[in-house]
């Protein structure tokens, strides 16, 4: 069973945009997306780091997919720009509002400490310039041990011709050394016109270096998987979530509610009981 | 007899503003291509689209293109085609994209594929429709497409005479 994904559409201020990009996306076939946002810490003062917009207050009414008979899944994703290692603060509390946790790093050391450390889901790899590093085999193997996946974003390449030759050789190098398992390919469009359609997008991870087979996963079951492991992350191995109760008393710790639709079913029962 | 084998792609034209499609036609797609793929493959790219490339037909009111793409390279002339931005017709330049629903290896599958994906998109249209009458049409409309005689056998015979030209 394999559905389309796409983990990626930047986020926009302008709602009508955001609504034509879901539409669009919805009208090619994928099931799920994810509403990205860009957190890029400078070195100078401390920046908020961004708080999701609610889905539906976002969106009106969820397009129904094309081929299936359901509405189409919008997430909320944060990607953190990383140029030094106090950008990412592994405990803070608004990480946790985010369905999808992604980072992207800019040096080698932190490279390698977002493959081995980090409890995130996915690292982004740069399609903007050209990788000041090599990717190694050791922190790239680390990392898919521990189930991350690496992401390289198309839409990039779709405007600029540069662009195009920085990712498709940051990509062809990353390809080297993970061997195309772990690969996510997502659009990071910032208009509805910069998304493609799922076949076209496997077709395009054979110019990234994918075979037939990887490409087709990059756009099908690793983005399953990313859900799961950010699923994982957040709610302690998928049993258990805790939430802050919205009550006046904000304080006070109560017993965690059952969280709604984000466990599955079979799990969700098991706070109920507690209770 | 072993034939010229070739492979059939149906795209779509996706465009923000659907009034524009109707300045398509066959010519501006195909310059669009064959400068896309001389812009990514450059050289080798523009000599492979030169021979067995065309385009075979164009629905300006719904916006699907057949691309015809000899079979040897047709996955690397396709990797190219994500990359089109614009189509420029009748002097405007017009913001799109193609977006590849099947691929085929003659064009009586690919037809066959389009029209089921129509009749697909006639039920999806079903629920946004405004008004009563509005919805009557539709209906009719997919009735009219599950005939099994129908206008169908007109486009294929249509449809068919161009297959056996390509072969």
């Amino acid at each position: 069973m394999s559905v389309f994904m796409d983990l990626n559409l930047s986020y926009t201020a302008d709602r009508s945009a955001l609504q034509s990009m879901v539409d669009t996306a919805a009208h090619l076939g994928f099931s799920t997306v994810a509403i990205n946002y860009l957190f890029e810490p400078t070195a100078k003062k401390k920046q908020e780091i961004p708080t999701p917009t609610p889905i539906n207050e976002l969106i009106d009414q969820l397009p129904i997919v094309q081929g299936r008979s359901r509405p189409i899944r919008v997430l909320n994703r944060l990607t953190v720009v990383m140029s030094d290692s106090s950008h990412f603060r592994p405990t803070a509390p608004e990480y946790r509002s985010f369905d999808l946790l992604a980072v992207q790093p800019t040096t080698e050391k932190l490279f390698h400490a977002a493959c081995m450390l980090y409890d995130v889901d996915i690292i982004c790899i740069s399609v903007t310039e050209k990788l000041p590093f090599f990717f190694k085999r050791a922190p790239v193997n680390g990392a898919v041990d521990r189930g991350l996946v690496f992401e390289v974003s198309y839409s990039t390449a779709i405007r600029d011709s540069t662009m195009r030759r920085y990712t498709i050789a940051n990509a062809v190098s990353l390809m080297d050394s993970c061997k195309g398992k772990s690969v996510i390919l997502s659009s990071a469009a910032e208009k509805a016109l910069e998304l493609r359609g799922p076949y076209d997008v496997t077709n395009l991870g054979l110019l990234f270096g994918l075979s037939d087979g990887d490409a087709k996963e990059a756009v099908t079951s690793t983005c399953r998987s990313v859900l799961l492991h950010a699923e994982t992350r957040r709610t302690a191995s998928g049993i258990i979530y805790t939430m802050r109760s919205c009550s006046e008393s904000s304080c006070q710790q109560e017993a965690p509610p059952p969280s709604e639709g984000e466990a599955p079913a079979a799990k969700r029962h098991r706070p109920a009981l507690t209770e | 007899m072993v034939r010229v084998k070739s492979r059939y792609l149906l795209c779509e034209v996706n465009v923000s503003d659907r009034s524009r499609l109707l300045l398509l036609d066959d010519r501006t797609i195909a310059v669009a291509v064959k400068a896309v793929v001389a812009r990514t493959h450059g050289d080798y790219g523009a000599a492979l689209c030169s021979v067995g490339f065309s385009v075979k037909y164009l629905n300006a009111h719904t916006g699907i293109v057949f691309l015809r793409l000899p079979k040897r390279c047709y996955r690397l002339l396709w990797s190219a085609l994500p990359f089109i931005t614009s189509v420029e017709a009748r002097g405007q330049k017009i913001p799109c994209f193609l977006n590849c629903l099947h691929v085929g290896g003659t064009i009586r599958t690919c037809q066959k594929f389009l029209i089921r994906y129509n009749t697909q998109q006639l039920h999806r249209m079903l629920p946004k429709c405004k008004n009563e009458e509005e919805k009557q049409q539709v209906r009719q409309a997919i009735l009219n497409c599950s005939l099994t005689r129908g206008k169908n056998e007109a486009l294929e015979d249509e449809l068919g005479s161009e297959e056996d030209e390509g072969e």
